[in-house]
């Protein structure tokens, strides 16, 4: 974590529940040049769900790869559901994608869970459950290796519920899935986020990490540049003013802002730092002095603006 | 463990490269070891028979396809080749997880790694033994016919020899098949362990010890005895010789079948924990 990273402290009632994950000072290095993860201090508490966002390269995946165990850290130490990454007592709590789900070619969908649901010692039952909520039944007897991407997603889906998990960790889930897909695997984080359940979930889809997510820690070269829940990262909205006599507007806007919180900008507009719940009365405060308002618009920064500024990428993810 | 190795048995007995392997083993065991044999040792032409000592008939060879001999004629045919079967077994059932990216499937579901790896080699020796098994009993099947044809007497070899010589193959195909599930782990694919699983079962060995033996250097037995197609050699060896009118026997082997045992388990014991160092500290990145 760098000194300029923003940090916002959780909800006290986060605080106060138990920390599913907590890494300190999590790095992997490959040799002496590349740094994957660098000093990653994350707290992920029960019952949220919570977005991990960073551009490619920037080690979400190394990172998720850590917590299931699958890659040793070179620093740091990790627990999850309170146990070492790897080991059983982390495993039998966790369900997990990390990037496209690997199933058996020659085994059907069905027969692929029912493999998972032996060496995870869960009900058969279990497997026409889960085929249910991700929607694959009709297709659950055919051969994996005919599905297409998006079937396969939800079959990795389907696997990472197969357990009842209590911590579900979701490297881009919905790669692969048409719109559709999408709003459904959308739909069913969310669903699945409801009540103690926590999922971590990877993406490089913004809109879809700002619909599903309660808290959101952004990654840059391997490093957590900011940490929050999107209101708290997003700030303050401003309220966007246009309006002739341009005097006379500032006037009553300073009157009903104050002062520090209007300024004026070089095209002829007002940005004022207020309530965007006093627009109406504004605008009234406004036509009732005899300022003609021309244009009055709320501007809120998207989580895609405040994800290019903390990571400095163009272009998207 | 119990659940590692029977989710590796359940998708081991659905794959179709494990049996097509089994009944490829089986096919060939009874085709050229005993039908085209035979077919030559009774149908060929008298003119064939030159080249051999003074007296023997191409047909009194027809006796190591009775069935007091199936199980020297099954190790003297399948004691070496019958290897390679088992080598490709090994690398399938532990190449084919990182081709399909399935390694991390099975590190992140419930066992540790260690759990996972020897869950999957209690199957391994499971569809080894399958193998043998059925290599016997298909060689003895057709010895049975064989013999049957002929019209000779039938005498199968006692049943203690019989579960020797089992027990004996399954050392034999189980260090294959432990060495092909090594070079897989090694070289985290398929295609590299049997290429060179291939080459040191076919080539390497053999040759680098011929061209030793041929400058007639004493020690060269001395260093082959711990390589281990000696070692499957001497086991197979120690269940005798077929016998056959004029032919001179070969000579007796370098080492024991006791000397063979020892030597084969330490490499069995080796690649595992090979196998076992590896999986349990390399990153999985696939």
């Amino acid at each position: 974590m760098t000194d300029t990273a923003i940090r916002r402290p959780p909800a006290a009632s986060l605080l106060a529940a138990d920390k599913v994950v907590e890494t300190k000072g999590l790095s992997k290095r490959y040799g002496t040049i590349v740094t994957a993860v660098d000093n990653l201090d994350l707290n992920v508490y029960r019952g949220e769900v919570y977005g991990f966002l960073g551009p490619n390269g920037a080690g979400k995946t190394t990172t998720l790869r850590m917590l299931l165990g699958l890659i040793r850290p070179t620093l740091g130490s990790a627990k999850v559901m309170g146990a070492e990454p790897g080991t059983p007592g982390s495993l039998v709590k966790v369900g997990a994608i990390v990037e496209t789900p690997a199933f058996y070619p020659y085994l059907s969908g069905y027969d692929n869970l029912r493999l998972l649901a032996r060496y995870c010692e869960v009900p058969t039952s279990r497997v026409d459950a889960t085929l249910a909520q991700v929607e694959l039944t009709p297709r659950a007897r055919h051969k994996f290796s005919t599905y297409s991407l998006g079937m396969k997603q939800r079959l990795g889906i389907a696997a990472a519920l197969l357990k009842e998990p209590d911590l579900l960790i979701l490297d881009e889930p919905t790669n692969g899935l048409d719109p559709q897909g999408m709003a459904d695997v959308r739909n069913l984080i969310i669903e699945l986020g409801k009540g103690q359940r926590t999922v971590l979930i990877s993406s490089h889809l913004l809109s879809e990490v700002e619909l599903m997510c309660t808290r959101i820690g952004v990654i840059k070269k391997g490093k957590i540049v900011a940490e929050g829940t999107i209101d708290e990262l997003r700030g303050a909205a401003t309220l966007t003013v246009r309006g002739t006599p341009a005097d006379l507007a500032k006037t009553v806007l300073i009157k009903d802002a104050g002062d520090e919180n209007v300024t004026a900008l070089a095209d002829g507009t007002f940005s004022l730092k207020v309530d965007l719940q006093r627009t109406a009365e504004i605008n009234q405060h406004l036509v009732q002095a005899g300022v003609a308002v021309t244009e009055l618009r709320a501007d809120e920064r998207s989580l895609e603006d405040i994800f290019m500024e903390l990571t400095g990428t163009e272009g998207g993810l | 463990m119990l659940a590692a190795f029977r989710g590796e048995l359940f998708k081991s007995v659905r794959r179709p490269a494990v049996w097509i392997l089994v009944i490829l083993l089986l096919v060939l065991a009874v085709g050229l070891g005993y039908v085209v044999t035979y077919l030559i040792d009774t149908f060929a032409p008298a003119s064939s028979s030159q080249g051999l000592p003074q007296g023997t008939k191409l047909s009194d060879f027809k006796v190591a396809l009775y069935p007091q001999n199936f199980v020297k004629d099954t190790f003297s045919t399948w004691g070496s080749l019958g290897g390679v079967f088992a080598l490709i077994m090994g690398v399938l059932v532990q190449g084919s997880e990182y081709g399909w990216g399935t390694i991390k499937t099975l590190f992140t579901l419930r066992y540790g790694r260690l759990t996972m790896l020897f869950g999957k080699l209690s199957a391994l020796a499971v569809l080894v033994l399958v193998m043998v098994v059925a290599l016997f009993a298909a060689d003895a099947a057709a010895s049975l016919v064989i013999v049957t044809i002929d019209g000779k007497a039938v005498a199968f070899p006692a049943a203690d020899v019989i579960l020797k010589a089992i027990a004996a193959g399954f050392l034999i195909f189980g260090f294959w098949a432990v060495f092909g599930l090594a070079l897989a782990t090694v070289f985290r694919q398929s295609a590299m362990a049997i290429g060179l699983g291939l080459a040191y079962a076919l080539v390497v060995e053999l040759l680098v010890f011929s061209l030793l033996g041929a400058l007639g250097s004493s020690t060269t037995d001395q260093i082959h005895q711990w390589f281990p197609i000696a070692n499957t050699g001497y086991l197979a060896e120690s269940f005798g010789q077929i016998t056959f009118r004029g032919v001179p026997r070969n000579p007796t082997p370098f080492a024991d079948a006791t000397h063979a045992v020892s030597v084969l388990l330490l490499y069995v014991v080796a690649f595992t924990a090979i196998s076992a160092w590896l999986t349990r500290t390399r990153d999985v990145t696939s």
